[in-house]
This record gives structure tokens, sequence and C-alpha cells, in this order.
């Protein structure tokens, strides 16, 4: 069995939107995200985003499993967050549409909801 | 309309540059997250799902044609054109940036508006009575005491780290409409048999994961001694409740592992060593506090008007007379009730520019005042008869004049997981689901009084638990289902609701909803609302038509 | 650092007294404060001998405990775990307005420069911070005006305007 896959999340600090850890740095669109395969570099991205102070806001990771080929998050929660109210479709990063979007939004179920630890404590 | 003179300018203008230094500090890297959030959060600033939220403060529920014209104007210069009335008087924006919040909050001074208190553990802006100084029955004006604890509240150096958050609500009618036996402290003003002002002083109420309804530790406190006695009381909690648990931290919890009995002799002990004097509030100041609230040139009309009983022939107009404006205390007004539950809409949002339009029409027709409502609705409190009609025009042309209050339709809702990061469940797309099974206006005034009220999550924004019908969203297994309560009550006749079974999927809730209410039809005494109807006959048939396999089971 | 509030100035000043752990022995030096608990086993013997005795009152300790000796008592320090437990400032109250202490009483643990008005307010004096006394008294000087009585005696709004509305030419604001 593979390892579970991982995406880097965090709020933009001044900010406050949705980030995601690409490539080579911070991205709005989930799109963009970065997909961890091990967990050791996943922790190590996270212990680095924790030291970013100064740009981000509660750095977490989450699970994403392959639907149809597309990494989608595996909590209701995080697809939400990924895309904006779903409420207000022309809002957040879900406006811009696209084939990721879409998966996104119909995607269901799945996993109980992951990095909700400690989030009393983030409000 | 009470108006701030310039200490209370000061005060503000003091806190804005406090907080701009933080907001500062902590973009430099002074202050961590973690010193940081207890800062912001005491400014009304939290870190949501998508984005900072702010939430700005309505005293005692109070706007001005001018306070809501800035609320606008903050939606959209600086938010994506809408605002959300919560239950607690306040409205919440929530698209702000933590670089933009110290820029808001100047520009919201310019109305005399502020953000102060309105989250954190500290004691939170005061709930009052909508309907304060035009409803007949008031034995005085809460919107006075609401500024005297306004005022004694706002940076209270001993209490502004408590065990967590505090609530006061008060009222002055036997018609509760603050919700005052859920609140940490909820106070009734009376007068005695010798005509003495004072507070029914009703301690430990509260909603979260474990609700209850407050007690009674005083009968009637001398309305005088309100500042030393409320300061008794939270010194008690704040030296005792609990700080080691997070969901056992509130006073209601302290309240009952001492029993209110014990609660109430601590109090009053502390009460008794205090230096009274030197807390309680000279009458000279409360002179000038009832005073700077002014007087509302009502003018004399007769008690019928004809404008108003001719426009009924417009069966929308009648409707909406019916169920949204009642009685003034003074001959030829009402109260007008806008609501925000729209067939369809977000319950409690409103756009910049609906704000403007109700800006408008309080000016034209209103004397200028707008209240909020804790159930997320709007007043004008003090509209002329005549006037109504014209008024309900105006609100048709932008979509306000939805008849529903107190109805089906006219349900509380948090804004759930759509953007709230405690959340567990979305809230606002149950109540858009409910409120279009119940669209048609005659069945919804067939039903008559429901009060639905929908949280998701056990925290309970949304007042599940004292809902007629009451619905928490839960997270199961990774899905969102919905809890089912019956039988709670936030008013004067307050009580916690039951569950009712297992909680269902998102998709079976409207159902579910129109089966109780089918049920409740059938069986419905004259006279009986749905709650009178399930207080008569419990739990049995409702659970029966919901669950109609259960029994075999 | 410790910062001292005396006569409306907030300035620096070297600390005579040595905190001591109730694990460790006394040191021979005269001042020394002591856990309350550490204090009820020792404390007689060495107020009895001269010493100069401070009481370090966590946040659950109940001040009440103090009363009879609290006129011998040369400091009172309250601790402040977390900066967010607010239980030390109703403590501060007490001693100051019902109890009548007019020793020294001391922020120590994590005391916050944000939280300078606050005890400032509620009858502290003295303050184990890290910031200098120039930012201290910044922070604690904040609020050009209060709107409640507290432990500092400042008059509150109230109080202010009917000087005013007795003076109409006394400014205000």
């Amino acid at each position: 069995m593979s390892e579970q896959l991982k995406v880097l999340t965090a709020n933009d600090l001044a900010g406050g939107q949705v980030v995601f850890r690409t490539e080579t740095g911070w991205s709005d669109r989930y799109a963009d995200a970065l997909i961890y395969d091990d967990a050791l570099s996943a922790d190590a991205a996270l212990e680095s985003a924790r030291a970013a102070t100064l740009t981000l806001a509660d750095p977490y990771l989450i699970d994403v499993a392959a639907v149809e080929g597309l990494p989608v998050p595996t909590s209701y929660r995080e697809r939400i967050r990924a895309l904006g109210p779903t409420i207000h479709p022309d809002m957040g990063p879900q406006a811009e549409g696209g084939v990721l979007v879409h998966a996104l939004q119909q995607a269901r179920g799945a996993a109980r909801s992951s990095g909700r630890l400690g989030l009393i404590r983030r409000k | 309309m009470f108006h701030y003179d310039a200490i209370d300018a000061a005060m503000v203008a003091d806190r804005n540059a406090e907080f701009r230094d933080q907001v500062q500090r902590r973009l430099s890297g002074e202050l961590s997250e973690e010193q940081f959030k207890p800062l912001r959060l005491m400014n009304g600033l939290y870190l949501q799902l998508h984005s900072y939220m702010l939430r700005v403060a309505i005293p005692y529920g109070a706007l001005s044609s001018a306070k809501m014209r800035a609320l606008a104007h903050v939606a959209r210069r600086w938010d994506k054109g809408y605002g959300h009335f919560t239950t607690r008087q306040n409205i919440q924006f929530h698209w702000i940036k933590l670089s933009d919040t110290p820029d808001v909050l100047d520009y919201l001074t310019t109305a005399e508006l502020h953000a102060i208190q309105t989250s954190g553990n500290c004691i939170r802006n005061t709930t009052s009575d909508p309907f304060a100084g035009a409803a007949a029955e008031e034995v005085d004006d809460p919107r006075v005491w609401s500024e005297v604890i306004r005022q004694w509240s706002t940076f209270h150096p001993e209490f502004t780290y408590l065990p967590r958050k505090f609530k006061i609500a008060v009222t002055a009618s036997p018609q509760d409409r603050t919700a005052a036996r859920a609140h940490d402290i909820g106070l009734v003003l009376r007068r005695n048999r010798e005509g003495r002002l004072g507070f029914e002083v009703i301690v430990g109420g509260g909603m979260g994961r474990t609700p209850y309804i407050g007690a009674t530790i005083r009968e009637h406190l001398p309305a005088e001694h309100l500042l030393s006695y409320l300061t008794a009381i939270l010194r008690v909690y704040n030296r005792f409740g609990r700080r080691d648990n997070l969901y056992k931290a509130r006073i209601k919890i302290l309240v009952a592992s001492l029993g209110a009995a014990e609660f109430a002799r601590q109090a009053d002990a502390e009460w008794e060593a205090m230096d009274r004097p030197k807390v309680d509030l000279p009458d000279l100041e409360l002179a000038r506090i009832r005073a700077s609230f002014g007087l509302v040139p009502f003018r004399t009309l007769p008690p019928r008007s004809e404008r108003f009983e001719a426009a009924r022939s417009d069966p929308a107009f009648a409707r909406f007379a019916r169920n949204n404006i009642v009685a003034h205390k003074v001959s030829g007004y009402g109260i007008v009730q806008v609501s925000l539950k729209g067939i369809g809409e977000v319950p409690g949002d409103c756009s910049a520019d609906q704000m403007d339009a109700l800006a408008d029409l309080a000016e034209q027709y209103g004397h200028g005042e707008i209240r909020v409502t804790h159930e997320q609705n709007l007043v004008l409190p003090h509209v002329p008869l005549d006037d109504a009609p014209a008024l309900h025009a105006g609100l048709v042309a932008v979509g306000l004049a939805t008849p529903n209050i107190n109805l089906v339709s006219d349900m509380i809702a948090c804004p759930g997981l759509d953007y709230c990061a405690l959340a567990n469940a979305r809230a606002i797309p149950i109540a858009q689901a409910i409120g279009q099974t119940f669209a048609d206006p005659a069945r919804a005034e067939a039903i008559g009084e429901l009060k639905i009220k929908i949280s998701g999550c056990i925290n309970a924004c949304g007042h599940h638990h004292v809902g007629h019908i009451g619905i928490l969203g839960v997270d199961k297994k990774g899905e969102e289902f919905y809890q089912l309560t019956l039988g709670g009550s936030g008013a004067e006749d307050a009580a916690i609701g039951h569950v009712l079974g297992p909680a269902l999927g998102a998709d079976k809730v409207a159902d579910a909803i129109d089966t109780l209410v089918e049920a409740y039809m059938a069986i419905r005494q004259p006279g009986e609302r749905f709650l009178d109807t399930y207080r008569r006959t419990g739990v049995g048939p409702f659970k029966a038509a919901v669950y109609p396999d259960a029994h075999q089971a | 650092m410790l910062i001292r509030l005396e006569n409306d100035h907030f300035h620096t000043v070297d600390d005579r007294f040595t905190a001591v752990g109730d694990d460790e022995a006394l040191p021979d030096s005269d001042a020394v404060i002591l856990s309350l608990a550490r204090f009820e086993a020792e404390g007689t013997a060495l107020l009895a001998a001269g010493r100069d005795v401070g009481v370090r009152v966590g946040p659950a300790d109940r001040v009440e405990a103090l009363v009879d000796v609290l006129p011998q008592l040369a400091l009172v320090a309250l601790d402040f775990p977390k900066y967010r437990d607010g239980r030390a400032y109703s403590t501060a109250v007490l001693l100051r307005d019902r109890y009548g202490f007019g020793g020294e009483v001391r922020a120590v643990g994590d005391v916050l420069v944000d939280q300078a008005w606050n005890m400032v307010r509620c009858g502290f004096d003295a303050f184990e911070t890290t910031v200098g006394p120039n930012a201290w008294a910044a922070a604690a000087r904040r609020y050009r005006h209060v709107y409640q009585a507290s432990a500092d005696n400042r008059a509150p709004a109230f109080a202010e305007r009917a000087t005013k509305a007795r003076d109409p030419a006394a400014r205000v604001g």
C-alpha cells in the first residue's frame, strides 16, 4: 500500500486567504499545490512552514486521495476550504472553475476530517 | 439615539491606536501568533475558514441610518459587498484582511462604531430588546442600562482575561426578545410593589455543548446597585471559574457545580464586602445617559390609519402587516420588522445596497432608527402607520419584504462550515432547503409561530438548543449529518430542546421538518403553536412521524 | 528586568529579592520570595528573624490566607503562568482595595507589555518584564480615560463628566 498523500496548507498572515505549498512557494490555488507522497518530506515542509511566522498563520497538512486521477482532499471541510463557500460559487478560488475545481465540487464522503486538531484554539 | 461624547470617542481612538500597534508588531514578528490571537480576538478579528472575519459591535442592537451607511461602505470597500447580522446583534464581515483592519476600525469611528470586545474571553456586547423605546409593556428603557454596562465593561482591567467569554442580556418587557435566560447573566427589569426599579438577576444560562437555562439568584436587585453586583458576580467567576478545560470554563459550569444557592451566597458575600459606592454608577451619570438617548419626536396621530387600512386590500401588504408589523406604544405608530430570511437567501445576510436602502427608508419613514434582533432580522421601531404602505413598497424594491417573521422560514442559522473554521457541518444550505420547502406564504401562515434554529457545531451559535425545532450539524464518519431537537425556547418560557432521534443526512433534513410540521398540524388544538402542541403531547407523535420504523427495531 | 511604578513614574530597579524555589536552600541574602506553601511552613520564623519576605501567590491560591500577615510582608508576587490567565487581576484588586496592602504587588511569569494598563489599574506596582520602562509606561498610559473605578483610584469617565458639568470650562477629552 502506498503512503497517504498530503498537501500543505496555511492562511496568509496579512491577507488571511487560504494558501497551499507549491514546488517553489505558496499559491492561493489548490490546483498549484505540491502533492507529498512521503511522510518525511511532508513533515519537513510543515516544520519549515511553522518557522515562517512572518508570512503564514496556522500551517497544517491535509490528506488527499486520487479520485479519477485527480488529487482531492478527503475531508469535505478541506474541500470547502480549497473552494470557497458552497453557497457562493462566485466567491473564493472556486470562481475560476476548471477540471480540479469541478472534481472537488463533485467529491463526496470519504474519511473523517483531517487537520482539525486544536481548531478551537486556532479560532 | 445615543451619541458618544469626547471621552467615548477618545476611548475608541486609543483602542484603535493600540490595535494598530499590535497588528504592526505581529506583522514584524515582535508578537507571536499565540500572543497576538487573544489581542486580535478582543478587537473582533477571527481567522476563519477562508479569511479573517471582523465582527463589529452594534451596542443594544441600535443603528442609525448613518451607522448603517457606514456598514455598507465597509462591505463595499473592504469586503465583498455584504455583511452578516448575528444572533448577538453584531454584524460580521467575512472577507477582511488583517493588514486592512486598523483602517477599517478607524473608518468605523466616523460613525461611532467599533469592534471592541466582540470576541475574546471578556465581557461582550450586551444584548438588549430590539423593541426598546417602542414596546408598550416595558417598565424602563433597557438601552439605558445596556449603555451603563457597555461603559463599565469596556476595558475593565480586572475582567479582560476571564476563563471564557461572558455575555449579558438586558430586557424590560414581560416578553423576552433577548434570550435572557440563555445568557451568562440575564437581567430582567421590573418594578417592585413600592414602584422601585430593580433587576431579576439570572446567572449561568448558556448554550454550547452543555446547555443550561439560567437560575435566578436575586429577585429584585435595586437598580442603582447594578454595577457593584455585576462586579461581585464577575469577581467570583474570574477567580473560581474553571480554566483547565475550555468546555467547562463558562460561568454556567461554575454555577451548576456549586449550585445556584451557593453561587448566590458567594456573590452576595463578595458584594457585601465591596466598596459599593466606589463601583456603582452615580445618579447624575445615569441621568446623563438617559438624556443622551434623546426623545423621538412622535407626532399625535389617530390610532386608526385610514391609509394603512386601505392598503390592506393589497394581499401582499396585508400579509406583511399581519406578520411583520406589531403594535407600538404610541398611537398611530407601528414596529416594522424587516426579515433577513428571504426564501433561498442566507439567514442574516444583507447586501451593501440593501443596507443603504434601509438607511434611506429609516430616515424617510422611521426617525432614522434601525434595530438588529438576536433572531438575525432588522426592525424599524418607530413607523407611522400612515407610512407603512410606502415603506413596504420600498422594502419590496430591495427584496426585504418577506412576510415571515416568527414563521417557519424565519430561521436562525450560524455561518456553518461555509465560513467557520470550527464548524462540523454546513448550516446555511440546510436553511435554504427548509425555506424552499415552506416557500408558500399561505402555508407558512397556517402553520403559525415556529422557530427553527440551526447550528453547524456544538458551540451552538445558531441557538439550536432553544429552537422549537433545533438542528445541529455533526460530522459522522466524514459526512455531514444533522441531529434534530424539539421543544426548546429562548423566550420568557425558556427551555432546552430534547433530541428526537438518530442524526439525518443533509438531504433528509427539510423533508423531516416537513413531516414534523404535518404531524403537528394533524394533532394541534385550536390556538396551539408547534411548541405548545409538543409540550402537551410530548415527543411521541413527532418521533413516530420522523422515525416510523423505530418502534419495530 | 524589574520595572517599578513609584510616584507616577516607571523606572528600572535592581531586584533586591531572591526568588527561592520550594526545593532550594534558603540563601543568606536578606530578602526572599517564597511560594505560599513554603511561606506557610517557614514564614513566621523568617519574619521573626527580621528578614524581608515576599510571597509568590499562584492563580489558584487564595490570597485570603495571607490577610493576617499582610502588614509584615514586603511584597506579594502574583504569578501569571500564561498571560491569558486573569485571576491575578482580581487578587491584586483584593490586596489593595479589600485588605489595604501597601507593599509591593509584583507581576511575575508570562507578563506581556499589552497588559501593562490592566496591571497598573488593578494595583500592581512592579513588573518583571523584558521590555524597557519607556515602552512599559507608554502601554500603561495608553488610555487617556477609564470607564470604571479600580484599585488605581483613577477618576472614571462619569466622575470626569460630573466635574465638567459643575465647571463647564473644564476640558474633557
